[in-house]
């Protein structure tokens, strides 16, 4: 492993119109499916290509064979006309193709530059590790990359983003030709999403060819040259993006046109106050948070990164502690503050982090969607389960929730059946208050506006929708009225017609 | 995975659920393992020797079965061997000074379900990790029961009734097997049927979301570790009838034993999977490979090597299984 390797941005000779990799006729079947389905996809060194579908349109396979991951069961993979045969990660990364996953693959104890040079370290007289070296190497990958981490610093500590960056100039550590960003913002807030643009633009003017995989509009209209879209297994369309408009991909993702991705068909909010919130604070964030929303009202929460949007909505429920302020369900004090006397007045969190703390991953369908009403089908204890599944079963057809059966495991299902579930469980039990955090994080454009359809349908039944997001467009489309929050404090509360998306930035800045 | 989402992923219909996972294999163990060592020693198959080894499987299953939901919501009780030595001389203590049955039993009980629910809190209060808490609960018991007696605890007082927890028969059944399937039946339609055996399933999947969803998690976690104590509150008052003696040095490597049989029949360390059926096949397994050993006329110290061997067999056979279903 060498940093002196030079990339043609750096004035080594570029091999011009030959891609930098060409897969053709790509197959892949698991028991039961066709994953993909004769997928080409072609990429040339120093432009940005976007890879878009929903979730199961076969992406992740795709760029999971490419990683050796997984094997294929047909086609070809060339590099340079040489056709490639790639059987582990390890073949592939020897390839120079490094894929950077959701989940960060570096080792969280280890500082940066322990971690960049994981796959061998240099060493100096009899065999020690050169740790200067190491460091020093390091910083001038950062530098190729224009960003800096500290190469001391301890992985685990730095954000999300920057642990990103570690993995791309480990990347560029191995000569990588290819890199594919796989839904790398996915994690990150919207001033955060700068950094790995930057980035990645940076990769493509050293001429490597970058693969981004990704589902939101914005980013792809905002990065990308080119867009290969795949539906289903199947490959859809590969075009500039200058070709395309937001309607246009839309359509090749979902192939059907959305009609409106906010449709509103509930009725204008009640008067009465289901949540009033005095003076809330708590150790780590809040401090003196005050609102009220009413019965039948979506009352959108919105704030950088760190505003405490989260926090809020954890505290409200009752699931953190608070150091003072007082918090009441329909008239009805929380109080003792635990979440058990929460979802008995009437409020619950819907979170953010479904994995950790909505889903019960290894546990099926039904189970995960009657875990909180699970008393209404009990007598004397035991579950009357003939009634709970048929009960699920309703959910399951109404919000047209795609499940092999009520049977399934709930890890299984995509994002958005997965939010759909979890949305279930609070209906099945019943509230008058739901904190939504985040609803639509790593969930596809498709499923998206049915979750919206769902936000409004709660807030029509008569709920207070407390929701927290980080998406403009998700705010102004679905609130009544907007908060906005700066650093633990609210900054501001506006109505719906008051809100601007430049008030609302202001409030937000502080 | 989300690949898989669209299609028709194997249904799991109820029996599936209950044959489905590492039972099977360990069936085919148990089966192999009865059919080859009645090849070798027919005598493996009288009546005697059968009800010998279900009167070895009583304790462990008793035990095992307040284990098992512990383990299912991702806790371990590492101190029950020790627990289990010291409730018998607390036991027979009692006895000796009251010659009553009730309050001999009252007291191991109260000891042993003191022992879990100080576990609990331990684990659930101040939040210490259960393998370390009940090590150090281990340690404490393993010490304290010599500050409590140097020597076993002999039978004073010759309560035939006592003799019988151990000794006795009801029909041609131990009276241990039948408290060990009574206490086994129990676990098994708590966890199956009722809400109260969901929620140990769910706090083991995700205790964060179970408390979000509005149940006190930790009482739950409680309720396990007391039930696991109450467990061996029951054992160590029949193995002290069966040793005519409450004995300090007893139930050394028994936890091992348990945990052993609760996690060969597939209950998952990290919570939230497995069943007491499957506890029952490795109680089972565990306790007829002992047998075979002693009618084999093998050297004993084959008793702790050889499960130690097939436990690694049989989680090795299963993640074979796992990934033979994935790919």
């Amino acid at each position: 492993m060498s940093v002196d390797f030079l990339y043609p941005g750096e004035g080594a000779a570029v091999d011009t119109g030959v891609p930098a990799i060409e897969m053709r006729g790509i197959d892949k079947r698991f028991p039961g499916v066709v994953a993909l389905d004769n997928v080409d996809l072609t990429l040339e060194p120093g432009k940005i290509h976007a890879l878009m579908g929903e979730n199961g349109a076969g992406k992740s396979t795709l760029i999971k064979i490419m990683a050796g991951v997984y094997g294929k069961d047909a086609g070809t993979i060339r590099m340079r006309g040489r056709e490639l045969d790639i059987r582990s990660p390890r073949d592939s990364l020897k390839e120079g193709i490094k894929v950077v996953f959701q989940e960060i693959a570096l080792i969280s104890e280890f500082t940066v530059a322990e971690n960049i040079f994981l796959e061998g370290y240099p060493t100096g007289k009899g065999g020690s590790i050169d740790w200067k070296k190491i460091r020093a190497d390091s910083a001038a990958l950062f530098n190729r990359i224009g960003f800096n981490v500290d190469p001391a610093a301890r992985t685990g500590s730095l954000p999300v983003s920057q642990q990103q960056m570690v993995e791309i100039a480990r990347a560029l550590a191995h000569e990588a030709r290819v890199v594919v960003m796989d839904e790398p913002t996915s994690s990150l807030t919207p001033n955060e999403i700068s950094l790995p643009f930057t980035v990645i633009r940076r990769l493509a003017a050293l001429g490597i060819a970058v693969l981004y995989v990704s589902h939101k509009l914005d980013e792809v209209f905002e990065i990308a040259d080119t867009v290969t879209v795949l539906r289903d297994g199947r490959h859809v369309s590969t075009r500039p993006i200058g070709e395309h408009t937001n309607d246009t991909l839309i359509q090749d993702m979902i192939g059907r046109r959305i009609e409106s991705l906010f449709p509103r068909k509930r009725g204008a909010p009640g008067s009465k106050v289901a949540l009033s919130v005095q003076g809330l604070s708590t150790a780590k964030k809040l401090k003196d948070v005050s609102f009220e929303a009413n019965a039948g009202e979506v009352l959108g929460f919105f704030g950088l990164m760190g505003a405490g949007r989260t926090e809020l909505a954890k505290a409200v429920v009752g699931f953190d502690p608070i150091i003072s302020g007082t918090i009441s369900v329909d008239g009805r004090h929380l109080m003792p503050h635990d979440t058990h006397t929460g979802v008995r007045l009437g409020i619950g969190l819907l979170t953010e982090d479904r994995k950790s703390e909505g889903l019960m991953g290894e546990l099926p369908v039904y189970q995960n969607a009657s875990l909180a009403s699970l008393g209404a089908f009990a007598r004397m204890g035991f579950i009357d389960k003939a009634r709970e599944r048929k009960a699920v079963q309703d959910y399951v057809d109404r919000f047209r929730i795609k499940t092999p059966s009520l049977f399934q495991q709930i890890k299984n299902l995509s994002g958005g059946n997965q939010q759909k579930v979890l949305i279930s469980r609070w209906l099945m039990r019943g509230l008058k208050v739901i904190v939504v955090d985040e609803p639509t994080r790593g969930i596809d454009v498709g499923a998206k506006s049915e979750i919206f359809a769902l936000i409004d349908r709660l807030a029509g039944e008569g709920l207070a929708v407390v929701m927290m997001t980080s998406e403009m467009p998700e705010l102004l489309g679905l609130a009544d009225r907007v908060a906005v929050m700066c650093e633990g404090r609210l900054t501001a509360i506006m109505s719906r017609d008051e809100a601007t998306q430049e008030k609302i930035l202001n409030a937000a800045i502080g | 995975m989300s690949e898989l989402t669209q299609s028709s992923a194997p249904r799991r219909s109820v029996g599936g659920q209950l044959l489905g996972s590492s039972q099977l294999v360990l069936g085919i163990i148990l089966a192999v393992l009865c059919i080859a060592i009645s090849l070798a020693a027919p005598q493996f198959y009288s009546e005697a020797n059968i009800i010998a080894i279900l009167r070895q499987c009583a304790l462990v299953l008793i035990v095992a079965s307040g284990m098992t939901m512990l383990i299912i919501t991702a806790e371990v009780d590492l101190s029950v061997g020790a627990s289990l030595a010291f409730v018998g001389c607390i036991g027979m203590a009692v006895l000796n000074s009251t010659h009553s049955l009730a309050l001999g039993m009252l007291a191991a009980f109260a000891f042993a379900g003191g022992v879990g629910l100080f576990n609990g809190l331990v684990v659930t209060r101040l939040k210490v990790n259960s393998l370390i808490a009940t090590i150090g609960t281990m340690m404490m018991l393993q010490g304290g029961v010599y500050l409590f007696t140097r020597e076993a605890v002999q039978n004073h007082h010759r309560l035939i009734s006592f003799t019988d927890l151990g000794a006795g028969y009801i029909g041609a059944i131990p009276l241990p097997v039948v408290i060990a399937v009574v206490i086994f039946a129990i676990a098994a339609v708590t966890l199956r049927f009722t809400t109260l055996g969901r929620y140990l399933y769910a706090v083991g999947a995700n205790e964060r979301a179970v408390r979000l969803s509005g149940v006190r998690s930790e009482r739950l976690k409680l309720f396990a570790f007391v039930v696991t104590g109450l467990c061996v509150g029951v054992a160590g008052m029949i193995l002290s009838s069966l040793m005519n003696a409450g004995q300090p040095t007893a139930g050394r490597g028994f936890e091992l034993t348990v945990i052993a049989a609760v996690i060969l029949g597939g209950t998952s360390l990290l919570g939230g999977r497995g069943s007491l059926f499957g506890t029952l096949l490795g109680v089972l397994v565990l306790k007829v490979i002992d047998n075979g050993i002693i009618i084999l006329g093998w050297n004993q110290d084959l008793q702790m090597v050889v499960p130690g061997v097939v436990i690694i067999l049989a989680t090795y056979l299963d993640i074979i299984r796992n990934r033979a279903n994935v790919r």
